[in-house]
Parts: C-alpha cells; structure tokens; sequence
C-alpha cells in the first residue's frame, strides 16, 4: 500500500543545506505530522515528498516504489496547500475534477468522483460558486476535496488551517481527524502549532533546522522527550527548564532554594551540571512557601497560570486548576513528585537516563 | 459639499470636452458638407447632406483602405501570442535576465518614425538587409514596398515588432502575479506544458490579454505614422488606410475636401466605438462579477 520512506534525504539551496539526512518511516494509513519551529524545514520535506522540490541526496519511496525523480502527478500523492490554491477562474466542481480532468477519466465518471467528495465535506450545495463567493474554511473544505477526488495514496497537508481563525481550526481539525479515519490513507501534516500535532498525529516528528531531533507518538513524546528542545516544544505551556547541579548522587537545584533531590538511580559518570525540566502540569503552587515571586498571573476559566521567578532569575510556570485569585506581586513556593524531574545535558540538551 | 466633486472633475471634463467630444461632434457636422476649408464653413460651406457618404460607396481608394484596415486589425493582434511567447520566455531567473528583457522593450521605446525607417532600410531592394539573407539561399530579390501585393503586410510587419514588445511587457507584468502555489497544484494535477499554459497560466493572465486586445485593436484602426514614412500610401494608394485616406483627402498636400475627409473619419469613428463599446462592456461586467 502506500507508506512513505526516506532514505537520508539531503536538500541544499545552492550552498546552504537545509535539510540533512533525514530517515523515516511512514506506516501504511498512519498520520504523521511534521512539527518544527519555522525554518526547520518541515514545509520543504513535505514538498520533496510531493516532488515540488529536488532532492540533492537520498531516496524517497511511496507506496514501495522508488520515486525520487518521479514526476509530481505521479507518485499517487494529493497536496493541500497553505493558500489552498484554488483556480480562481473555475468552479468549486471543475477545481475538484481538474485532475481527474487532465488524467483523461471520462465525465461522468468525474462527476460521480466529484459529488461523492463533496458529499463528504458536505460541499454539494457550493458546486456550483467560484472561490472567490466562498468562506475560508469552505475554500479549505474544496482544496481537501481536490485532493480526495483524485484518490491518492498520501495525503500532503502544507499547514492547511493556518490562515484560519482560532475557532475555525479547531473544526477543521476535528475534520480534517475524521476524515482520516474515514478514508484510511496515510497523511502527512506540517503545521508549527503543538496543539495540531497532538490532537491529530499518531506519529510526531518533531523537526529542527533540518534535523529530526525525534520521531514518536504524541504522548509519547510528551512523556519521554528524548532532549530538551521536544521537551520545550511538545506540551503547552512549554516545559521549565532550570539549573542543576548533581553532587554525591544528590541534585540540586538552586532556584527551588537549593533543594536537594535524591536521585533514585545513578546519573551517568561525569556529568556535574544538569538543566532540570519541570512540566507546568507537574507543579503545584505552594502557599505556605514564599522563595518564589509571582510576576503575572493568567486564569483561563479551568485553569490558570501562574509565572514565577526565581531568586536565581529564572522563570517557572505552574499549572493550577483551583480558582483562587491570584496574588500577583506574592510570595509562594512549588512543591511536586520528584519523579518527574527530567534531566537534559546542559549544553547539547539531551536527555540524561538514569540508570539503576 | 457637493460641488468639490465636480471641481475635481471639471479640468478633466473641460479638456475632454474641448478636445475630444465637440471635435467629434464637429467631424458628423462638417461631413455634411462641401468645404474646401478655406473661409468659413458657414459661407463657403455647401450643404451637400448624405453625398459624402454615398461618394464613399463608390470609391475604390476607400474600398482599399478599408480592407487595408481589415487587414492591420487581424495581423496586428499576431503581436499578442507572439509578445506572450517572448514573456513567457523572459519569465526565468538567469544572471542578466534583466538586460535581455529591456533589450524586448526597446522597440517600444523607438518613434514609431524611427522604426518605419529602419524597416524601410531593411526592405530596400537593393541594399537591403533582407534582400541581402534572401539572395544569401539563393532567392531571387524582393521588393516588398514597391510591390502593391505585398507593401501593406511589410508595414504591418514593422508595426509588430514595437506592438509585441508592449504586450510582452504586459504579459510580464501578469506573469508576476501568478501564483506558484497555483502553478504547483496544477503539476500535481497533471497539467504540463500547453495544458498547464491553457487551464491555469492563461485564465490568470486574463487582466494582461484584455489591456493587450485594447492597445492593439486601438493601435492598428490608428496605424497612421508608419504608412506616411515607409509608402506614403502608395505604391499605386495600395497601403493606404483609413486614417490616412482621410488626412490625403483633406489635409495634405494635394488635400482639400474637409467633408469627404470628416465622412471617412466619422466611419473610422464608428468602427473604433463598436470596439470600445465592447471594451467598457467587459470591464463593467467584470466590475459587477468582482463586487459580487
């Protein structure tokens, strides 16, 4: 069927390289969804498996097959782009059946394609209309159906709801999630936005400047960061990271008042200096203690948060779902498990496994 | 309040009036008329009515230049796919891109004089460049404004060259605004090449090959200059047109009929105004499609 593989894929723009041996695999009805800081190129990965871009070094499979100097139109793929470009000049049925159009499928045969789709995106009604008469997420809607209509193996989502107002990417994710299920063809998804990756990935591959720093399911990574940049950027608010130190199978941590941690397992040898991660979900304010100073406080209706500095300078925050009025201005303190301390190297940020 | 609108508006519609519309008006008048333009037309003027009109019927020079015209008008649009073609062609990033898309525009740039001159030099049937290649294969010797057959289409010929350099800048222009995004999904929708060019390049580039029919249509019913330099009309009044017939007929030379001429330039007139009728019923109704 059509997984997708990439095998040490290079990408250089003159003599700029921006995308450095990547190797992945992509299972057969599996959505993955590229996620990455802008400029990590995650657009320009997507595009290569697509065939908009060259590819200067490695191979690239779909389907089993060997596509690396394939032609776009065919590698059994359909792309949702950013923009949606739609033709402007055609209606919401001949954008649809435009590919099929230019494949030679006879008529009927598209328009039986073409209403089936827009029965799914629930589009019948807008056959006839130009995109120009439509709404952005019924123009969202159409571009999803161009590509369902042509019937492809790979869905390609070039971050498909970012010009899309809040309320109305939310919908569309769910939809865009239902879809998956319906059809069972396996889907690539480049977005920046954690959340998106989250709720719709059943593989994460977390991206920077070209790299994959690492490849696994939502809550996995969410629960293992393998360092500290996919700890930082999976989980919103974004993971604490502060200083640390381990001395005599202790850790240290100067920002908590030098709380000292005993660690239950041996850190690898040699390793003095730690960076320290905290989820915000993981702390609890304490109101007995007063070594932290609230900044600012954030309620949100369930939850609230509260951002903290240290008296070393460094920031926290604390994830609370009690109501209370916020103190800004106040004295606290945070208490939490120390099991989920995660600790990173402080200079390459990977994380350091303790081992027993 | 309402008076500044229409003081922003007066200078414009002053001069237009003055310049255009009463000129106009003046032409339907006088060709009512025999009038040598000596005197005024109101006492050396003969009241002839409809004559002037019914003369044109009967005369074989303006058979010629209306045909000429006819002519002028189906060739001279040739400069559109071809100005579309050299945009296309020109669309690329290459080192100097820049250099060789101005050395297109130049002929714009020329004197339409300048440009019947140097066609004139080229054609001529001795020392000509092109009689030079054609000898070159071994063919015999042209001389394609002495000859009545052929004098027209060698004019419209030079015409092309400035005309496709201004629908090629115009067809650059648009290719700008094309969107890659749009270029992209039609690859993926299989669209190559002509077909790429006919279903998503070209419906794009619809604004560009409107203003290109408008300046070309307009351009070759007022072919004028170049006839006057490379045949003045001739050989035999072969390549006259009509907005020369008119100017031999009441302002040259020889000229002195100032109602025949005023019939041949209302004629003209109402050919051109079928065309920008047209025009202005396009864009109106483009205007109505855009705001709905």
């Amino acid at each position: 069927m059509s997984g997708v593989i990439l095998e040490s894929v290079d990408k250089s723009f003159g003599d700029a390289e921006v995308i450095h041996g990547v190797d992945l695999q992509v299972e057969d009805g599996e959505f993955c969804v590229f996620v990455g800081p802008s400029g990590c190129g995650k657009s320009t990965l997507l595009r290569m498996i697509a065939g908009l871009e060259d590819v200067t070094g490695g191979k690239i499979f779909i389907g089993g097959q060997d596509v690396t100097r394939t032609d776009p139109a065919d590698r059994g793929i359909a792309m949702v782009f950013q923009t949606y470009a739609l033709y402007p000049h055609m209606s919401v049925e001949e954008n649809m059946g435009f590919g099929l159009r230019m494949n030679g499928v006879p008529k009927d045969e598209i328009a039986v394609k073409v209403r089936e789709a827009a029965e799914i995106l629930r589009l019948t009604e807008l056959l006839k209309r130009k995109p120009k008469a439509l709404s952005g997420g019924q123009r969202q809607r159409v571009a999803i159906g161009r590509a369902i209509v042509r019937g492809p193996g790979v869905f390609l989502f070039d971050e498909p709801l970012s010009n899309l107002d809040a309320e109305l990417r939310v919908e569309m994710r769910v939809e865009i999630s239902r879809l998956h299920q319906e059809l069972g063809a396996t889907m690539i998804y480049v977005t920046h936005d954690q959340v998106e990756a989250m709720t719709l990935a059943d593989k994460i591959v977390v991206l920077r400047q070209g790299e994959i720093e690492q490849v696994g399911k939502p809550m996995q990574l969410y629960r293992d960061p393998g360092n500290a940049f996919v700890g930082g950027f999976i989980g919103s608010p974004s993971m604490n990271f502060l200083e640390g130190r381990i001395d005599n199978g202790n850790l240290h941590i100067p920002a908590l008042a030098d709380l000292v941690v005993p660690l239950q397992a041996t850190a690898p040898a040699g390793i003095a200096g730690v960076t320290v991660g905290l989820r915000p979900q993981n702390l609890e304010l304490d109101r007995t203690d007063s070594q932290l100073t609230v900044e600012l406080s954030e309620m949100l209706g369930g939850v609230r948060y509260d951002y903290l500095k240290t008296s070393t300078g460094e920031r926290l925050v604390v994830e609370s779902r009690d109501a209370d009025d916020a103190d800004e201005g106040g004295s606290v303190g945070v208490s939490f498990d120390h099991s989920a301390i995660q600790l990173f190297h402080p200079d390459s940020g990977v994380r350091i496994r303790l081992s027993d | 309040m309402t008076v500044s609108p229409a003081l922003f508006l007066l200078p414009g519609v002053l001069f237009f009036a003055v310049y255009v519309i009463i000129p106009i008006i003046q032409s339907f008048y006088i060709s009512a008329f025999e009038w040598n333009g000596l005197g005024e037309l109101s006492e050396q003027g003969e009241y002839v009515g409809l004559r002037n009109y019914q003369e044109l019927f009967t005369d074989r020079a303006f058979e010629v230049s209306l045909w000429n015209n006819v002519k002028w008008l189906v060739l001279y649009l040739l400069a559109i796919p071809a100005g579309l073609f050299i945009a296309l062609f020109l669309n690329q990033t290459v080192a100097g891109i820049r250099i060789y898309k101005s050395l297109f525009f130049f002929p714009f740039v020329l004197s339409q004089v300048v440009v019947g001159l140097v066609f004139s030099w080229f054609y001529l049937p001795r020392e000509g460049l092109l009689n030079a290649i054609i000898s070159f294969f071994g063919f015999e010797p042209v001389n394609i404004l002495g000859d009545p057959t052929l004098a027209t289409y060698g004019i419209i010929a030079a015409g092309l060259w400035p005309q496709t350099a201004y629908c090629m800048i115009l067809y650059l222009t648009g290719l700008n605004a094309v969107d890659p995004e749009q270029v992209e999904a039609g690859r993926l929708d299989r669209a190559k090449g002509w077909r790429m060019l006919w279903y998503v390049i070209l419906p794009q580039l619809r604004p560009a090959t409107f203003i290109a029919f408008v300046v070309t249509i307009i351009g070759a019913l007022r072919s004028f200059d170049m006839i006057s330099v490379m045949t003045n009309g001739g050989p035999f009044g072969s390549t006259r047109v009509l907005s020369f017939y008119m100017f031999e007929k009441a302002l040259s030379e020889y000229g002195f009929r100032m109602g025949y001429g005023s019939a041949i330039a209302v004629v003209l007139f109402l050919i051109m105004l079928v065309f920008i009728l047209y025009f202005l019923w396009t864009m109106v109704q483009d205007e109505r499609a855009s705001r709905n």
